[in-house]
This record gives structure tokens, C-alpha cells and sequence, in this order.
């Protein structure tokens, strides 16, 4: 294999993971390398028209499976993770680290963090794996008749990775988490998960006994912390405070007299 | 009385209790059951005092035949007295489950009428929640001092994690506050768990006896305590040494094979002539110092010893043991991070057990420089004056002042001035209680002390 030329081309594709691998399928076919990967929605006006690439799910299968095979199977954990994360020109850094990996074997791969370039990315890959650990402990759901539902507003798209934590934990329950970052919910019912896009979802009035158990944990968390102890700052720093909005326990009062 | 209130009185008597770990088993819902466990557990929130709110942690009564001078819950002091029933312990423990509030249950309970009658009560608990509800998150089961093994044994088989309190670090402190309560008491069954946990280990077909009664938590073999068992005592209520305290530990990780000891700094509960007075403030930096010094212990494969010895019995306030440590024993550094082997690398500080870890991964394909540590994780601040790299092959050398003052732990200032009184000023010539008035003071004083050391 050559080292690709660089265009000042602009790729755009749908923004979906099948046409990332689309992308990959066509620059590695031309021997290409364009100056930069949009997806539809974030596309910013340009004086040339970006070159549209289609959703094939052929192609994106064959990319998929050779990153598995020819590179190795931790190239393709980590292609997946930093896909969903919110780094800033991922899939541009993630073609140019697959296309050398697939010239120069996956030696680069185990470089790991002494590589600057590689280093971005497993930063990207910690970034989101930390959020998402974050949110499967920060997520509060509330019930609705029997069903549970959840909002969340994190800057990582988690929900592929809270799918299978919440799936195992309430195997019998009947639930939704929204992100509203990135307009998706994530629903569970009758043991199978899958994604939808939700523009907006208006969550119904709760129930007395739902406000009751609010209650309930509102009392336990003023309760559990021991006065002469506060300190503030570690909260933060453990619970940033952009989850807050999200958490029963951070009720807006509370929120207001923390921030003076 | 109202289920609201009752929980408070509940949990104000239940959190003084350090631990609210939830790490150590792992498994997921079956068909028809609820709640998981993650190996290295979740926390789910963090309360005022910066704690991590992993289970929900609460006292089935705070009734307490027991006079422990030190205990918010002693029969002596005028608090109302309530108590859970089971059933409504166990429906409240769900409906927070359910919400993702707790990752489970952490229970413990004052003593009611004799041990053995309230261990009871606790276990009705777990056995609902584990029979009835299908409940599989985590239960973290404290036991009674004085209840009877039958009894112990069969919490154990319900629940992930158990610990006996220790209390006070020293006998005689316990003899003291606790009269009514002995360390052999206390060290038995935690001994007896220890069999029960080595032998579940090691042929859990030998448990098979009580499998006929056995809950649907243990599908095949039947574990005991599948998370371990834990400790924890009071610190700065009792007159002991850190090294002491550390010794105790160190012999407790040994001999028992404990997951954890845990440090509960006092918090002054009443005016009594045995404790310090009321006005004092928890010893949160010497707490802290404590469970870095745990972690050495754990996981750094350092011994008590080395910390600290009989002519310096307590913890250095101003660096963290580690760097104190490094401090001390000039002989062992520089470190060739190039060549060094694990332990060697473990014991620089500012390299840690993952940035060790990926050091021995990636130091064999290319030669390793500052930037090059810097990524994997390394805290330069304080390695840089501990290793040689490819970009500084003979080591960064200064003059011992400017060693110490990079070194001075940030933190030792945002717990408050009067922190430092609570460590032994002699041996390192350290400002007394009321010597230091302000933080600028403070961190020359600091830095004069260290640069000694440092050159010495």
C-alpha cells in the first residue's frame, strides 16, 4: 500500500456508524485523505460542496470486519468507542490512524500512550468510558405506572454503553433513558433494548408515590452526609456539577444555595 | 411515626459508618429477577462531605443495649428510638433500587433486647430482599458482636459483603470506652468468617450441606460472602500512633485476608473525659494519611515498618507517606524507568499502579522521555526528581529547598490550619498546635522542615 494524497475534499456521510466505515471504505479506495469527515447535522457552510458518501452496509461490513481481523480485535473496540465519543474531528484522526495501521501493521496500536497521536484518541476512548461508568450511577429513573423512565444530558454518546449495564440489572423492568444531548432514548421492554432518535419527550406528571420516594431519598441524601465533614469541592469534583440537573437528589433549591 | 423521620433517625445513626463500598462481586439478573453487581462496584452519589453514596446505608434499629462512650446510638444518650420492620426495610430498599438511587443495601442495626434476636431481625431483611424480590444487587451485612456463628453463617450465604467493627485500634482504649465490649469478642468471628471464606474459596462443594435452605442468590456452589469481609475503627478518639494503628492493619490484611480497614475520623458526639472535647474537629488529614498509607499497604506491597518506625511513630503531615518514604531512603533512587523492575517503579512517587503498568507495556519498543510519561499518566511534579529518562539521563537534580517545596502536598491546607495539631510534632521539629497562623507560614515552615529532610 501507498501513502495517500491529500485532498482538500470534505467528506459527509449520515452521521451513522455503518457510514463512517463508508467513508473509510472510499478513502482507502481512492488513496485518499480528505481535510475533513461531517456528518449531515453538523455540517458548516463551505465554498466547495462536500463530496456525499452513501450508507452501504456492505461496504461498511467489510471495513468493519477487516479493522477485526487484519489490524486486531482492539482496534475495533477502540474505533467503536472513540466513534461515540464527542472529540472534536474523530473521524478524520480515526481514518488516519486505521489507514496506517493497515500500511504498517498494528505495531502502532500498542504504542498506546507514547504515541501523540494515539494518545488523543485512548484519551477520547477514557473520556467516555469514564461518563458512561459516571452515568450508570448518576442516571435517576422515575416510575410511571409500573414503567421506569430517565433523562440524561452527557457530552459522550453513552447510551450503547449503559444499554447492556441497564439490560443486566433490570432484566424484568420496562424502561427509557433519553439523551437529550443527543436527541435518543435508549428503551427496554420485554428483554430487548434498542435505540430510537426523540427529538423531545415530555415525561407525564408523577404520581403521589412517585413524589413520596423523591421524598424519601431527598431525606436520606441531606441525612447520609456528616456535618463538620462538608466539603464541597470534593462533591464536585467526584459529581461535576453538569450531571446535577438530572438527579433527584440535586433538586433546584439545593442547586441554587449551592451556587450562592 | 411518619417513614420519613424514621429513616433519618436511621440513617443519622448509621453514617458515621466509613465503608459504603459496593466492589467485589460480579453477576447479572436471571429470568425474573432484579439487580446486578459490578466488580468494582458504583458509587451513585456524593453527599456534602464529598462521600461517595454507593448503598443505602441505614440501622434496622438504633435501640442499642450497649454504652460505647464513643457511639451516637448508646443507651445513655436522650435520641428517639425507632426501628424498621423487615418488610418495610425491604419494600423501601427495592423502590430505591428500582429508581437507580443505591446500588443496594448496606445494613447494619444497634443492639435490640441480645445479639442473636437482632441479627435475626437483620437477616429476615436480607432473606426477604434475596427470596421474596428476587433482589440480586449488593448487600453489605454488618455483624453483631455476641451472635451466635448458626446465625453469622447463614447471613454470610445471603450476603455479598460482612464486617465485624473493630472499633478502637488498642484493647485498652476499647477496655476503656467500650467496657461492655472486648477485642477477642470482636476477633472471633472474624477468625470464624475467615475459615468459612477460605474454605468457600477454595472447595465450595464443602458448603453443599446447607444448600437445601439455600436463597436463589447462589446458583451451583454456594459461596460465603462472596465480596470479603471488611473492618473499620476510630480514629483520633484514642491516644495510639499512626504506626500502631498501621501495624494493626497491616496484621489484620494478613492474618484474615480483609478486603478493607476502613478509618472513621471522631467526630466529638458528646463531652465525656476520655474523649476530646466537643469542640474539637475530625482529624480528616491524618485520616487521609492513614488510607494512603492503606493503599501502600494493599497495593504497593509496602510493609508497615517502612512507613514509620518507633522514632517517627505518626505521619508526616506535609508530603504523603510515599514521597516521605522516597524522602528517607535517597539510596533506592534514582530509578531507570527505562530498565527498573515493577516494584522498584511502584514505589517512585507519581507513578502509580496503571501508569506502572503501562510503562512495563510500552518501555520495551522505544525509549521513554518525559513527554513520553507524561501521557501514560505519570505525575512528573513529583517522579522528575526520582527517575532518569532517555531525556535526562543522569536525573533532575536540585537543591533539597526547591525538592520540598514541589513535593508539599496541596491538600494538606484545604482541610483547615488547625489540622495540623493533630499529628506528633516531635520528631520532624514540626510547628506545635497553635504555632501556625496562616497558610503562607505554614508552607515555609513546611518547606524549612522538608528541605531538611531532604538533604539529610
Amino acid at each position: 500500500m501507498r501513502e495517500p494524497t491529500a485532498r482538500d475534499m470534505v467528506y459527509q456521510y449520515d452521521g451513522s456508524m455503518e457510514g463512517f466505515y463508508c467513508c473509510v471504505f472510499e478513502a482507502i479506495y481512492q488513496g485518499e485523505l480528505p481535510a475533513a469527515i461531517e456528518a449531515e447535522a453538523e455540517t458548516q457552510p463551505r465554498l466547495f460542496a462536500p463530496v456525499w458518501i452513501e450508507t452501504d452496509r456492505e461496504k461498511a461490513l467489510r471495513v468493519r470486519r477487516s479493522i477485526g481481523e487484519r489490524i486486531a480485535p482492539r482496534a475495533l473496540e477502540l474505533t467503536e468507542c472513540v466513534f461515540y465519543s464527542c472529540l472534536e474531528g474523530r473521524e478524520l484522526r480515526m481514518l488516519c490512524l486505521l489507514e496506517r495501521c493497515w500500511r504498517e501493521g498494528a505495531k502502532r496500536l500498542w504504542q498506546g500512550w507514547s504515541d501523540p497521536d494515539l494518545a488523543v484518541l485512548l484519551q477520547a476512548e477514557r473520556h467516555l468510558l469514564r461518563e458512561a461508568h459516571l452515568l450508570k450511577g448518576f442516571v435517576r429513573f422515575s416510575d410511571y405506572n409500573g414503567h421506569l423512565a430517565a433523562a440524561i444530558t452527557p457530552k459522550n454518546f453513552v447510551l450503547p454503553f449503559l444499554a447492556p449495564h441497564f439490560a443486566a440489572r433490570y432484566r424484568s423492568e420496562s424502561y427509557l433513558i433519553f439523551d437529550k444531548t443527543h436527541r435518543a432514548a435508549l428503551i427496554y421492554e420485554c428483554g430487548q433494548s434498542r435505540m430510537v432518535e426523540a427529538a423531545h419527550i415530555e415525561f407525564p406528571e408523577v404520581s403521589a408515590q412517585e413524589a413520596r420516594y423523591r421524598a424519601l431519598w431527598q431525606r436520606f441524601y441531606d441525612t447520609v452526609a456528616i456535618e463538620g465533614r462538608e466539603n464541597p469541592r470534593c462533591r464536585m469534583t467526584m459529581m461535576p456539577k453538569r450531571y446535577w440537573e438530572n438527579m433527584t437528589e440535586m433538586r433546584p433549591e439545593l442547586q441554587k444555595r449551592l451556587r450562592g | 411515626m411518619e417513614l420519613l423521620e424514621k429513616l433519618e433517625h436511621l440513617v443519622n445513626g448509621a453514617k458515621y459508618d466509613a465503608a459504603c463500598t459496593s466492589s467485589g462481586s460480579n453477576r447479572a439478573a436471571g429470568a425474573g429477577e432484579l439487580g446486578s453487581a459490578l466488580p468494582a462496584g458504583c458509587c451513585h452519589s456524593f453527599a456534602a462531605d464529598g462521600r461517595c453514596i454507593s448503598l443505602l446505608k441505614v440501622l434496622m434499629t438504633n435501640s442499642c443495649i450497649y454504652d460505647c462512650a464513643y457511639c451516637v446510638n448508646r443507651r445513655s444518650n436522650d435520641v428517639p428510638r425507632v426501628a424498621f420492620s423487615p418488610e418495610e426495610l425491604a419494600e423501601l430498599t427495592i423502590q430505591f433500587y428500582r429508581r437507580n438511587y443505591i446500588e443496594g443495601l448496606f445494613l447494619s442495626s444497634g443492639v435490640l433486647r441480645d445479639a442473636d434476636y437482632t441479627m435475626e431481625r437483620m437477616l429476615r431483611v436480607v432473606e426477604l430482599l434475596r427470596k421474596q424480590y428476587q433482589f440480586h444487587g449488593y448487600i453489605h451485612a454488618k455483624t453483631i458482636p455476641g451472635a451466635s456463628p448458626e446465625l453469622i453463617w447463614r447471613m454470610g450465604l445471603v450476603a455479598d459483603r460482612m464486617s465485624v467493627n473493630i472499633e478502637l485500634p488498642s484493647e485498652a482504649s476499647l477496655q476503656a470506652l467500650a467496657p461492655q465490649k472486648n477485642r477477642r469478642a470482636i476477633l472471633r468471628p472474624m477468625e470464624q468468617m475467615h475459615g468459612w471464606l477460605q474454605e468457600s474459596n477454595t472447595k465450595p462443594c464443602a458448603l453443599q450441606t446447607t444448600a437445601n435452605r439455600l436463597p436463589a442468590i447462589h446458583k451451583g456452589s454456594p459461596r460465603f460472602a462472596p465480596a470479603g469481609q471488611a473492618t473499620q475503627m476510630i480514629i483520633g478518639a484514642t491516644p495510639e500512633s499512626d504506626l500502631q494503628i498501621m501495624r494493626l492493619a497491616e496484621g489484620l490484611y494478613q492474618k484474615y485476608r480483609l478486603k478493607r480497614v476502613f478509618y472513621s475520623a471522631y467526630i466529638p458526639v458528646r463531652q465525656h473525659s476520655l474523649l476530646p472535647s466537643l469542640e474539637t474537629k475530625p482529624p480528616l488529614l491524618r485520616e487521609h494519611r492513614l488510607y494512603q498509607a492503606d493503599f501502600l499497604l494493599r497495593q504497593y506491597n509496602f510493609a508497615a515498618e517502612e512507613l514509620l518506625d518507633e522514632a517517627a511513630p505518626d505521619f508526616n503531615p506535609y508530603v504523603d507517606p510515599k514521597c516521605n518514604w522516597a524522602l528517607c531512603h535517597p539510596e533506592h533512587f534514582p530509578v531507570d524507568v527505562q530498565r527498573a523492575a515493577r516494584e522498584a517503579l511502584l514505589r517512585v512517587p507519581g507513578i502509580g499502579p496503571r501508569s506502572c503498568q503501562r510503562i512495563l507495556a510500552e518501555r520495551r519498543g522505544m525509549k521513554l522521555d518525559f513527554s513520553a510519561l507524561k501521557r501514560m499518566g505519570v505525575v512528573l511534579k513529583r517522579a522528575q526528581y526520582f527517575i532518569l529518562t532517555a531525556d535526562h539521563p543522569c536525573g533532575v537534580r536540585l537543591p533539597g529547598e526547591a525538592v520540598a517545596r514541589a513535593l508539599l502536598d496541596p491538600k494538606i491546607f484545604a482541610f483547615g490550619m488547625e489540622q495540623l495539631s493533630f499529628f506528633q510534632a516531635a520528631p520532624l521539629g514540626l510547628p506545635g498546635a497553635g504555632d501556625v497562623k496562616n497558610l503562607r507560614e505554614a508552607a515555609e515552615e513546611a518547606v524549612r522542615v522538608m528541605g531538611g529532610l531532604c538533604s539529610a
